[in-house]
């Protein structure tokens, strides 16, 4: 087949992802680029690469959470250009978009330069730049517009746990974490809660561990509400698209939108958003009626397999019964769930890591992972893997007890019809609900007060649902630190800048990267830390040093059990336990060095070629141009433990017995309250994420900016000719809690009563040259709904009207 | 010596511009989506929701063939534009005037305006660049994450090119304006 594109057409296609034949496009881009309005001309660092002298430094790349290796060229001490490290088995020797574009963060203009300190009124932007003395001072001592952290300790008796920690995903999220430990407060929230808390817990209870694909050998994968084309992972992305289209791996692509991956799947299934566990309940009740799953599996690897056939079957949760609810034929269903079993083990019901959508999340999860299970197609070649984890030695970290540090601000349900949980969730994970802890703490419902926080890479203005309840909850915070690389719109709230060097500009904590091919790879620092920048660890070392005494000397004051141990052991020896500079004191150097000592010569080939594992000299090679071979196909960990789950009693837990007490069904059981449905005259509005983006993190990046200028809302085509909206129409899009606004892509690839538009643009901070009001930001419109089991941020059951403006 | 030319597994191609920015970062490219001397050519969907084609959607990477008989050596003026010892079409920035009646001669609208140097700008297989420092592999090969490309010599026979070539089914683009391209598109 020959598909002819031209340059003209492609450029049209630029504008908004692949929108081809959008008339308007082209000169609306050369408007764009003639006339930038801020700056534009200065954005953008263009390196050719030269012939002269150079040198490759291996690095990480940081660019989304993948952590790729990545060979950085140095010439004359300037980054010309990133490649990808073939040596890593996780990434393969690629790099994306993103990570090419790593330059352009390095050397993005609007980067946080030198520490500052807030002079205008909170939010407002206003600050001034200081030494880091003077930032740590004002950290510590607070200055006439808001408090340090003397002040707040001291008026809370001690209770560490007034400030609250917050950080993104990332490898020194590790070192920030010690922070907190050390600080002594039980108020940590991360990223999970918005990210992948629901299917990594739906896995971890169900197999005992949140698994990973063998898409390199599978030979038949239901990829349903994942989109590896767009949502790159490595090592699956890769694996996966080089044996689709009748090349090896049937692809069944299952989501409401026609994606990338949609695009290179061998059937498409247009779902109705949030109905999944519908969707996989039939496929079980296939599986189970015509007995097509694994029974010597079965046998030998389940608990409450008998009780859960029982519930699909008596639910009579068939094929029929599911097309209404998921508009997915029952004959496809059917089809599917024959052909899955025709290939398993080699068959996969791929897990995906995509945030929560809808509440039923955490039951799908489980059903999927079970669905799988009934197949045997765990532990092997061509399954859901467990692979192997080549072990670190852990750095010991800091933990004083700090007896008037008060326990987790989390609120105990009052229900009196013997729902044990939380007030609006069952369980709290280790990363806490987000969305729930903020909502407590601006509705003043919590045990006690917290009044600040420390924020680590991580940008709560943009990244959770309905951003005007975090703006109210960082203004209300009395004290805000924040350590980033950029002027998001969340360090515009802070009362404390302190700028972070960019990932290429610091090593970071080694990591250990496991799987059928297991190894180690670490983020070595490419050049020096630019401007007053500093790595996370420089920082809290610098920080630590300044705070350390004198809130030991709060503690003195109100800790009666470290009165009691002063008296016993002298102030010297008892204030050892509660020395905040202890886990900063080696170099991050010496720390990975330390983590890998028992592997002879490991810190040395990390150090040099960012990549280790044992026996890596006689096992790699490459093969040709694009291949490489990392393990000989015999020594790969396909296997690891015989098909028996990770979960404590080795089963594949069906029943959760725990849970019924929680309020939570114990089984993957269908709701009525899960149906999709849409008011007349409003759209569900989805979100999602694509290849050239990382969520806000990558908005201000000039090079991606250039791939995809702003994004774009999809209308059904039909519904827009209705409504006279064309390709490139501002259109905003309101809910119950806000509007945005953004432009129009009529296109087929979406349902009539359904808008999608793309994560992370719309920033309001001013300092970002390309993010600042680009596009249309979804968390001012999605509302705060919260899964019930895990109190994650479900994100696609706000409804949304649409208006030409 | 050689005669370079790459072999395209498009198939593999999931649009997600990495040869794009590793061309644009390893050349020095200037910014703006008209400014590129690779890209990633869709065709938009067939179909009304949900019953879409899904053979109507597909990535198609293409940039300058590098023909063997190449219509903007042939109608430039001032031989700026011509064929290296490596069967690269390449323009020299020193001879060209900017009158783009290469630009109009390309089937394959391969070429841009360079506004630094103002002349006529096109793909190069980075020679001046990675294969000027003995490297093997161009920049959009080396990065690409499905691993589309594959850059080498056609005159080796041992070349991996030559290899997948005799082995492998495949169509050139616009093939009957007989201008011999050197971009071999795998089916």
């Amino acid at each position: 087949m020959e598909v002819e594109i031209s340059r003209r057409k492609f450029l049209q296609g630029t504008v908004a992802m692949s929108v081809v034949g959008a008339t308007a496009a082209t000169s609306l881009l050369s408007n764009e680029h003639a006339a930038p309005e801020k700056s534009g001309s200065v954005s953008f660092h263009a390196t050719k690469t030269g012939t002269g002298k150079s040198h490759d430094v291996a690095t990480l790349c940081e660019m989304c959470v993948n952590k790729c290796a990545a060979l950085a060229r140095v010439e004359d001490g300037v980054v010309t250009k990133l490649n990808p490290n073939p040596l890593f088995p996780k990434s393969k020797n690629m790099l994306c978009a993103r990570g090419n574009a790593g330059i352009q963060a390095l050397y993005d203009p609007d980067r946080l330069k030198y520490p500052m300190i807030r002079i205008g009124e909170k939010g407002e932007g206003k600050f001034k730049r200081v030494t880091w003395d003077e930032a740590y001072k004002a950290i510590l001592n607070g200055t006439d517009k808001f408090p340090g952290l003397s002040k707040i300790l001291d008026e809370e008796e001690d209770n560490r746990s007034s400030m609250l920690f917050c950080a993104g995903e990332g490898m020194a999220e590790h070192t920030f974490k010690q922070f907190y430990q050390a600080f002594g407060s039980a108020n940590w929230l991360n990223h999970a809660s918005i990210c992948l808390q629901t299917v990594a817990s739906g896995y971890g209870v169900t197999l005992g561990v949140y698994p990973q694909a063998d898409l390199e050998n599978a030979e038949y994968i239901i990829m349903a509400g994942a989109n590896r084309a767009e949502a790159i992972v490595t090592p699956d992305t890769m694996d996966l698209f080089k044996r689709t289209k009748g090349r090896g791996a049937k692809l069944i692509c299952v989501d409401p939108r026609f994606t990338n991956t949609a695009a290179k799947a061998d059937k498409w299934l247009a779902i109705k958003p949030g109905t999944d566990l519908a969707f996989v309940l039939a496929l079980t009740y296939v599986t189970l009626t015509e007995e097509l799953q694994n029974k010597e599996y079965i046998e030998a690897n389940f608990n409450g397999y008998e009780e859960y056939s029982k519930s699909v079957i008596e639910n009579k949760y068939t094929p029929e019964w599911a097309e209404p609810i998921t508009g997915v034929k029952a004959k496809d269903i059917y089809t599917i769930a024959r052909e899955f079993a025709a290939a398993a083990p080699k068959a996969i019901y791929y897990p995906g890591r995509r945030s929560t959508f809808a509440k039923s999340d955490f039951q799908l999860r489980r059903a999927m992972a079970i669905f799988q299970a009934l197949h045997g197609a765990i532990d092997n070649e061509g399954g859901l893997i467990f692979g192997s984890k080549l072990p670190l030695k852990e750095h010991e970290g800091l933990m004083p007890l700090y007896d008037r540090a008060q326990a987790r601000a989390i609120v105990k349900s009052t229900d009196s019809k013997g729902h044990q949980g939380y007030d609006d969730c069952a369980v709290v994970s280790g990363g806490g609900s987000w969305i729930s802890w903020r909502n407590h703490f601006l509705e003043d419902k919590m045990p006690y007060k917290v009044r600040g926080m420390f924020c680590y890479k991580h940008n709560p203005m943009m990244n959770m649902p309905n951003t005007t309840k975090t703006a109210e909850m960082l203004r209300k915070m009395e004290l805000v630190v924040t350590i980033d690389t950029m002027p998001s719109d969340t360090v515009m709230y802070a009362d404390v800048v302190l700028p972070e060097c960019t990932y290429l500009e610091r090593t970071d904590p080694v990591k250990t990267f496991g799987g059928v091919e297991p190894s180690f790879a670490v983020r070595n620092k490419v050049i020096d830390p630019m401007f007053e920048t500093k790595p996370v660890i420089e920082i809290l070392k610098g920080l630590t040093t300044k705070i350390s005494k004198p809130l030991f000397e709060i503690s003195k004051k109100h800790d009666e059990e470290l009165q009691d141990l002063i008296d016993e052991e002298g102030e010297e020896k008892a204030y050892t336990e509660f020395d905040l500079t202890l886990p900063f004191v080696h170099s991050q150097e010496e720390l990975n060095h330390h983590a890998v000592a028992m592997y002879i010569g490991a810190a040395e080939k990390l150090h040099h070629d960012g990549v280790f594992y044992p026996k890596q000299d006689e096992y790699y090679k490459q093969l040709a141009a694009n291949k490489f071979q990392y393990y000989p196909e015999k020594k790969k960990y396909y296997s690891t433990r015989g098909g028996k789950p990770k979960t404590p009693s080795g089963k594949v837990e069906c029943v959760l017995g725990s849970f019924t007490a929680k309020g939570i069904d114990a089984m993957p059981v269908w709701r009525d309250e899960y149906e999709f449905s849409v008011p007349a005259g409003k759209f569900k509005l989805l979100t999602g994420r694509h290849a050239q983006f990382t969520q806000s993190g990558t908005s201000n990046n000039a090079m991606l900016r250039d791939l995809m200028p702003e994004n774009f809302i999809w209308i059904n085509k039909r519904v827009a000719e209705q409504k006279g909206i064309k390709f490139a129409d501002m259109i905003e899009v309101s809910s119950s809690i806000g509007k945005t606004q953004l432009k129009a892509y009529p296109t087929e690839k979406i349902a009539p009563d359904q808008v999608f538009f793309i994560h992370g643009f719309g920033e309001e901070s001013e300092e970002l040259t390309w993010a600042y009001k680009n596009g249309g930001n979804d968390n001012m419109i999605i509302e705060d709904h919260i899964e019930p089991v895990y109190g994650a941020a479900a994100m696609h059951e706000t409804n949304v009207e649409i208006r030409k403006v | 010596m050689a005669r370079y030319g790459m072999v395209l597994d498009y198939k593999n191609c999931i649009n997600c511009k990495a040869c794009e920015v590793a061309c644009k970062e390893e050349n020095g490219i200037l910014m703006g989506a008209d400014k590129h001397r690779i890209w990633v050519g869709t065709g938009e969907i067939e179909g009304q929701y949900p019953l879409l084609d899904l053979t109507s959607n597909v990535f198609q990477p293409s940039q300058c063939q590098h023909c063997d008989d190449a219509p903007c050596e042939d109608v430039c003026p001032t031989q700026a534009t011509f064929t290296d010892e490596n069967g690269v079409v390449r323009v020299d920035v020193e001879k060209c005037i900017l009158c783009t009646y290469c630009m109009n001669a390309c089937p394959y609208d391969a070429r841009y305006i360079e506004e630094r140097t103002m002349t006529v700008d096109k793909c190069t297989f980075c020679t001046d660049t990675r294969l000027a420092r003995g490297e093997t592999t161009t920049a959009c090969q080396n990065t690409c994450p499905t691993k589309v490309r594959i850059f080498g010599d056609l005159d080796d026979p041992n070349s991996e090119i030559s290899e997948v070539l005799r082995v492998r089914e495949h169509f050139s683009l616009k093939s009957h304006l007989g201008t011999n391209p050197k971009l071999f598109y795998l089916t």
